[in-house]
């Protein structure tokens, strides 16, 4: 089972929804009250009405109190069109005039007294609204209280309070998905800065590591804070290990030569076959050793120098004569065809002459260590604003796969035989640091080539 | 007797003759087999004659052959008091309730004594002819003045109460004991009329009734004794008399002619409902429906009740073109209001201030 993605947007909108169904639900049962207690008021007072009215129509004649029914009293009742209404006139000996006996409320009548009493109860199993009106009978011959229960069943109040209920319903519940909408929108609006950290971070150079210095709210900052924290320590462990590394290399020279030249000096002459054999390996690996050391070396300076050295215009061709000559040795394979080809024109660029010497000398002791087979080619030219410089050889080239890997650190397609590549490493470091790249061009009709690639120098930048 | 003629075939039970004593507790029972294999039998329970109820049955049969109906015909008060005595004892008392006087049927309805009963031809009914959809009123029926052509000239046909009062007034002697109208004792819907012209205009109403009184009006349990003592000579005016069994009495005695009041003129809408206890809800339901339908109020129109909502007045017939338009004719509300008519205390004082008046007075001259 795949484990779920916490997500923040996620987290904000589900607590905001649950809020607001809270809230609505909230609202809703306050609005249904308040509907209730609108419809109840609101046909309270046609109830009191009627009830008054037939107060109103009381009559003591000669010692006998009566009661006229107006249908007037009837017909306002009638306003709620579906209610049942139930009534009964209760004259001051306590007995029913006339209306339902059995209407009986189980409210005690005399708290009528003083105002008019309403309350909810059931008769003849529905559910009632009952009004409870007194009247004063102050005849000389006859006098009391006497009392109006008026009963009406509570359809159209429901209606009412059911439909004021569902209308509030629909408000809140729109209020509640523009909300929720407002919500959503402002959450991806706030959590943007977080995406544009993560390109920032993303896009950034993988040897880069200056502070991240983005436009970032308040709530980022500290985030963003213990980011350059992070980087300015790893920095700072890179640069150790570098200048360490540098530091080991340079110890590991001196006991290196000696041991080279101890070697040298063995004669193998009185050694059998088998003896012979093991001593040339130990040469081989004692000059891939120091190779390698005067690599790590190199690298050290170039870095170094990136961070240090002043650029200024060069001559890349003369530069790369320089190169070629220094690392093209007298001695080669007088097998392989080694030209070297030179812009007409000078190519400038701006850079350190040093380093950008190193990376081309680096490339092109590449191509002799791991390629040719009987054709090095070194060519100098421009092409629009860039500065190329092209080796070719007629060898096996790299894989286009590997070709991202071949740039980064003690990466060789030679793994195990020969020397640890650094050499590209060092021409990459230089190109990077001169605004450049180490290209490579696939071998098929002509040879594989690796370009080194660094702007033209221009006026005024 | 004649009114019965055309009862005979299909009389199961006993047939009442018109001079019947009113308040017979045991109704005319009349039974219509089904037109072909019974499979439902319908229970019907009404104050409408059964002469007037038997196109509109016979109809219905048309449309539902397999439906036989038991019809038996209450006056008012018993039905009600009937109907009132099985819902409390929550015991049978039919499928369906018939009766003009609706405001029974609204008091039966507001204790819970009714059905609701919705359908497609429910809903076509007008708001004042239906009470929580469980009062319908079905027909439209003003409430008219007969008179007999031979005794009454044309210069006395009163055409408002008033006029009816003073006729009363200026001719006492001539119609001494020569008006009919309902006994409020013993008619339900006797009552509510009188209820109603209470409230319409309770001056005119004192007024006439006191002329009433003066004249010695003659009293009968139910519109069709009026009649027949109209059709017979023996009365010359018939105050508050229903329009349609006024018309089926004029149809058959050319003598008797009808004035619709033009002051106003209540119009009552005979009521069903379906009581609570009901077995075949769903045939009463039916026969509502069919009442309430285009069809049923066609052939009420036509046979049974002669008057509707929405069509002129019958031939020969004197009133005004727009009864309902002109203000004049004033629709009895089916719904609560009914219900102050039927409070006990109400009823039994203005039926006793009634008799009072109309019936105790001394009698100073007897007619003939």
């Amino acid at each position: 089972m795949k484990r779920r993605e916490t997500s923040l947007f996620w987290r904000l909108v589900l607590r905001v929804a649950l809020v607001l169904c809270g809230g609505a639900a909230l609202l809703s049962a306050a609005a249904w009250y308040y509907a209730r207690a609108a419809a109840d008021d609101a046909y309270d007072r046609l109830l009191l009405g009627a009830a008054i009215q037939i107060t109103a129509n009381m009559t003591v004649d000669a010692g006998n109190l009566g009661v006229t029914l107006p249908s007037s009293a009837f017909e306002l009742l009638g306003l709620a069109e579906r209610d049942r209404i139930f009534y009964r006139v209760v004259g001051p000996d306590g007995r029913t005039l006339t209306g339902y006996d059995d209407l009986d409320t189980g409210v005690d009548v005399t708290a009528a007294r003083t105002g008019p009493v309403f309350l909810t109860t059931e008769y003849r199993n529905v559910p009632v609204r009952v009004a409870v009106v007194s009247r004063a009978l102050s005849d000389p011959s006859f006098s009391g209280w006497a009392y109006v229960v008026m009963a009406q069943t509570t359809e159209a109040r429901r209606a009412l309070a059911g439909e004021l209920t569902s209308r509030a319903m629909i408000l809140v519940g729109i209020m509640s998905l523009l909300a929720l909408a407002g919500t959503v929108l402002a959450i991806r609006y706030s959590l943007l800065p977080v995406d544009a950290l993560a390109a920032a971070l993303r896009a950034r150079d993988p040897q880069d590591l200056t502070p991240v210095d983005a436009d970032m709210p308040r709530e980022l900052k500290p985030f963003v804070g213990s980011i350059n924290h992070f980087m300015g320590r790893l920095d700072e462990r890179v640069t150790l290990l570098q200048r360490f590394i540098a530091d080991a290399a340079h110890q590991i020279r001196t006991p290196l030569t000696a041991l080279s030249a101890q070697v040298d000096m063995l004669e193998d002459d009185d050694l059998d076959v088998n003896r012979k054999r093991h001593l040339g390996r130990v040469r081989d690996r004692v000059s891939q050793l120091a190779r390698l050391t005067n690599q790590l070396l190199s690298h050290a300076m170039v870095i170094h120098r990136s961070d240090s050295v002043r650029f200024k215009p060069v001559d890349l061709g003369d530069i790369a004569r320089k190169a070629f000559r220094s690392t093209v040795p007298i001695t080669v394979d007088p097998d392989v065809v080694v030209s070297f080809e030179d812009s007409a024109e000078p190519v400038f660029v701006r850079g350190d002459a040093v380093s950008l010497r190193e990376a081309i000398a680096n490339i092109i002791d590449n191509a002799l260590q791991h390629g040719v087979e009987q054709r090095l080619a070194v060519r100098v030219r421009r092409e629009d604003d860039r500065a190329l410089v092209e080796v070719a050889d007629d060898g096996p080239g790299i894989p286009p796969d590997e070709w991202s890997a071949v740039t980064a650190r003690f990466v060789s397609t030679k793994t195990g035989e020969g020397s640890m590549g650094l050499g590209f490493a060092i021409a990459a470091e230089v190109a990077v640091a001169h605004r450049g790249t180490v290209r490579f061009l696939e071998k098929g009709e002509g040879d594989f080539t690796v370009v080194l690639d660094i702007p033209l120098y221009q006026e005024g930048t | 007797m004649s009114m019965w003629r055309q009862f005979g075939p299909l009389a199961l039970g006993a047939i009442l003759g018109l001079a019947s004593p009113a308040g017979a507790v045991e109704g005319t029972r009349a039974f219509f087999p089904a037109l072909e294999a019974e499979r439902g039998r319908l229970v019907i329970n009404g104050a409408t004659d059964i002469e007037a109820m038997e196109p509109l049955i016979r109809d219905f049969q048309e449309t539902a052959r397999d439906v036989a109906i038991d019809y038996t015909d209450y006056v008012t008060n018993d039905l009600y008091r009937d109907a009132d005595i099985a819902c409390r004892l929550q015991q049978l008392f039919g499928d369906l309730l018939l009766s003009s006087s609706v405001d029974q049927l609204v008091k039966l309805a507001n204790d819970g004594c009714a059905l609701a009963h919705v359908s497609p031809a429910t809903r076509g009914v007008p708001a004042w002819a239906n009470w929580r959809d469980e009062v319908f009123g079905f027909t439209f029926e003003p409430s008219v003045m007969v008179y007999h052509k031979d005794f009454v000239p044309p210069e006395d046909v009163p055409h408002t109460h008033g006029e009816l009062t003073d006729l009363l007034r200026f001719k006492p002697d001539y119609y001494r004991g020569r008006i009919g109208t309902y006994d409020l004792r013993q008619s339900g819907i006797g009552y509510l009329l009188a209820f109603l012209d209470a409230q319409q205009a309770s001056t005119t109403y004192g007024r006439l009734l006191e002329s009433l009184s003066r004249a010695q009006a003659v009293l009968r349990c139910c519109n069709n004794a009026v009649l027949s003592e109209l059709d017979s000579g023996n009365v010359y005016i018939g105050y508050n008399i229903l329009g349609s069994y006024a018309y089926a009495a004029a149809r058959r005695n050319d003598k008797l002619r009808i004035v619709l009041p033009r002051d106003y003129t209540l119009i009552l809408s005979r009521g069903a409902l379906i009581p609570v206890g009901a077995k075949r809800r769903d045939l009463a339901g039916r026969f509502l429906d069919y009442l309430l339908s285009e069809r049923g109020q066609d052939m009420a129109r036509r046979e049974a009740f002669f008057f509707s909502r929405g069509g002129a007045l019958p031939a020969e017939v004197d009133g005004p073109a727009k009864l309902v338009e002109s203000g004049i004719g004033r629709p009895i509300r089916i719904g609560p209001a009914l219900l102050a008519a039927q409070d006990r205390l109400q009823r039994s004082r203005f039926i006793e201030d009634w008799t009072k008046l109309i019936v105790d007075t001394p009698v100073r001259l007897r007619p003939n």
